[in-house]
């Protein structure tokens, strides 16, 4: 297994279940995919599809019932520095100015104080935010906080990066600014993701392979590859090729929404609840 | 707050300002900052002043009622004798009593006594955030350590501090102990609780980011827990240092030797009023003094809590 490349995300036969005995839930259900390494692969499925939870296996804070999951070929065993999280929740430490905040893992690594001034620096000059490295967290903008989040999971160079959801907190405007520069990011680092989402267009904007996750029990429904040259640019998702993607995966979906909102819905039920499939499709309503 | 109206001079430049100029500029007419052709070539500390003068000028007016009235009370209650149910017959007027200070001070005695109370105070105060603030954390963090350490400290929080009295005067050596004994108790558990809701209220997601970002357990402790818990534990000191002062004066009263408890009853015992009155005066001074210490304390161990949500004091 030593001749395994860098960053290598290998999940296999996962099943999470919640609970015990009568009230069980199968959370997520035989799921296989492998990630390679500086690949970006999103997940994307209606809520409740158990994404996240993958993404806290992966991570290291839940551990699943059944099957494994292996990074670079070791089998992961609770958290660790060697797989960076981006949380949707603002998660730096409040007490912390932001330079200390990116410091932190470095630090904990038992690097000297200059060296992880340095390297701090360095990072937060190429997110744009060395103007900022003395503020603290609570002095941020939304965007600026996840912006800083990213630096700081980056910083102590992890094999990959793990993001739920990062920019679901943020208004429209500053989520397109960021998915431009996590792009940029994980350009320069060449560094694996895996990404949780439930916004199309990002995922197909951001992604080499996007998988589509049925409703609980979370399965595969769907491989989607992104076959859009990068770097990517905000142009592109006008091009026909984008549409095509974001209409296939809205069909997708679709289907599973239908199916998590329950049977009764499915048979044009839809109506009596007052509710209309727009043009965004219903996963948007939800 | 003296940063956040930094960061907000700084993006906002210093525009000529209407009104609070007028009242803080009494050697300008007020034409002459608001006609000024270049106002941002000079004026920021002027304005800066101005800002500070305005938006504090009413809280200060409203102090000064406030301790005013109290002071009025006592001195027209006094002068006129007032009997309306309160009865001002005895009491001292407040002249007997800034009397009595310079006659105290005559003697080392009344000094001694603040001393030998402030003395027991930070002994018992500085056990008591020893003990309680790691056993809070621990409680907070570990099921175990509060299945172990939780159901002693309950059955034990009820007992009010002053009726540990009697049974501090037996369990202790000597006296002095025994009171610092009863201050210790009385701050005691408004740090512990304090500090076990503060660990508590740590938001999960700081947890999980002190995780994967290599942190271990040890380590967790100090850079995660402990800072995440400050502010609780801050709260904690500061309602604990005011229980600490009514344990503390009570005991002097009942078992003491020395302190300002003790001088206010011997005074009592003494029917010498005007060191009565001197004497809670006192005892409100030192409460006072110790607070803005911790509140002093808060500030400089947490300088982000000025930029968190809800602190615009």
């Amino acid at each position: 297994m030593s001749d395994v490349p860098k960053g290598q995300i290998d999940i296999r036969d996962m099943r999470v279940v919640f609970g015990a005995n009568g009230n069980a839930v199968e959370a997520v259900s035989n799921v296989s995919f492998t990630v390679q390494p500086g690949e970006f692969v999103s997940l994307i499925g209606p809520s409740g599809c158990g994404k996240s939870t993958l993404l806290n296996i992966v991570a290291g804070f839940v551990e699943p019932t059944n099957g494994f999951v292996k990074v670079d070929g070791a089998p992961v065993k609770g958290p660790s520095a060697n797989r960076g999280v981006v949380f949707q929740q603002y998660s730096l430490f409040p007490w912390l100015t932001v330079r200390q905040n990116v410091e932190f893992g470095l630090r904990m690594q038992g690097m000297s104080s200059g060296q992880r001034e340095t390297s701090a620096r360095t990072l937060l000059g190429l997110a744009g935010l060395i103007a900022f490295e003395n503020h603290y967290p609570d002095q941020l903008s939304g965007g600026m906080k996840q912006r800083v989040g990213i630096v700081r999971a980056l910083a102590t160079s992890p094999q990959v990066l793990l993001m739920d959801e990062p920019f679901g907190a943020l208004d429209s405007q500053t989520r397109v600014v960021m998915q431009e520069i996590l792009t940029n990011m994980w350009q320069q680092f060449r560094i694996s993701v895996l990404f949780i989402t439930h916004d199309i267009e990002e995922s197909i904007f951001l992604s080499d392979r996007i998988f589509v996750m049925t409703a609980r029990p979370g399965r595969i429904k769907a491989e989607i590859p992104v076959p859009l040259p990068r770097p990517r640019t905000p142009e592109m998702t006008a091009t026909p090729a984008f549409i095509a993607l974001v209409q296939r995966l809205k069909a997708l979906i679709r289907e599973e929404s239908l199916a998590a909102m329950g049977s009764e819905l499915k048979d044009g039920g839809l109506s009596g609840f007052g509710m209309s499939v727009g043009p965004n499709g219903v996963a948007e309503v939800m | 707050m003296h940063a956040a109206t930094h960061v907000q001079q700084g993006s906002a430049a210093p525009a000529p300002r209407e009104p609070a100029n007028v009242i803080v500029l009494p050697g300008q007419p007020p034409g002459v900052v608001r006609a000024s052709p270049l106002p941002t070539v000079k004026p920021v500390p002027v304005t800066r002043l101005a800002r500070w003068v305005s938006n504090n000028a009413l809280s200060a007016v409203l102090w000064c009622v406030s301790l005013g009235a109290l002071f009025a009370l006592w001195y027209f209650g006094t002068k006129y004798r007032l009997d309306f149910f309160i009865r001002f017959a005895n009491i001292p007027t407040p002249a007997e009593v800034f009397d009595k200070v310079f006659e105290v001070n005559k003697s080392s005695r009344y000094m001694v006594n603040i001393g030998i109370s402030v003395r027991r105070i930070l002994s018992g105060f500085g056990i008591a955030i020893l003990v309680a603030v790691p056993m809070g954390l621990l409680i907070g963090r570990y099921r175990a350590a509060r299945d172990l350490l939780l159901p002693a400290c309950e059955v034990l929080r009820p007992i009010p501090a002053i009726a540990w009295v009697p049974m501090a005067i037996m369990l202790w050596p000597t006296n002095e102990i025994s009171i610092v004994f009863i201050t210790f108790i009385g701050s005691f558990f408004p740090i512990l609780l304090n500090t076990i809701h503060g660990v508590n209220a740590i938001d999960p997601v700081l947890l999980r980011a002190g995780r994967c970002l290599g942190a271990s357990e040890a380590r967790m402790f100090w850079h995660v827990i402990l800072p995440g818990a400050l502010p609780h534990i801050f709260t904690g000191f500061a309602v604990g240092m005011g229980v600490a002062w009514v344990s503390l004066i009570a005991a002097e009263m009942i078992s003491g030797q020395f302190g300002v408890g003790y001088f206010t009853w011997e005074a009592y015992s003494l029917i010498s009023y005007s060191e009565i009155a001197l004497g809670m005066i006192t005892i409100g001074v030192l409460g006072l003094a110790c607070s803005g210490l911790i509140r002093l304390m808060g500030k400089l161990a947490m300088p982000w809590m000025v930029f968190s949500a809800g602190s615009n004091r």
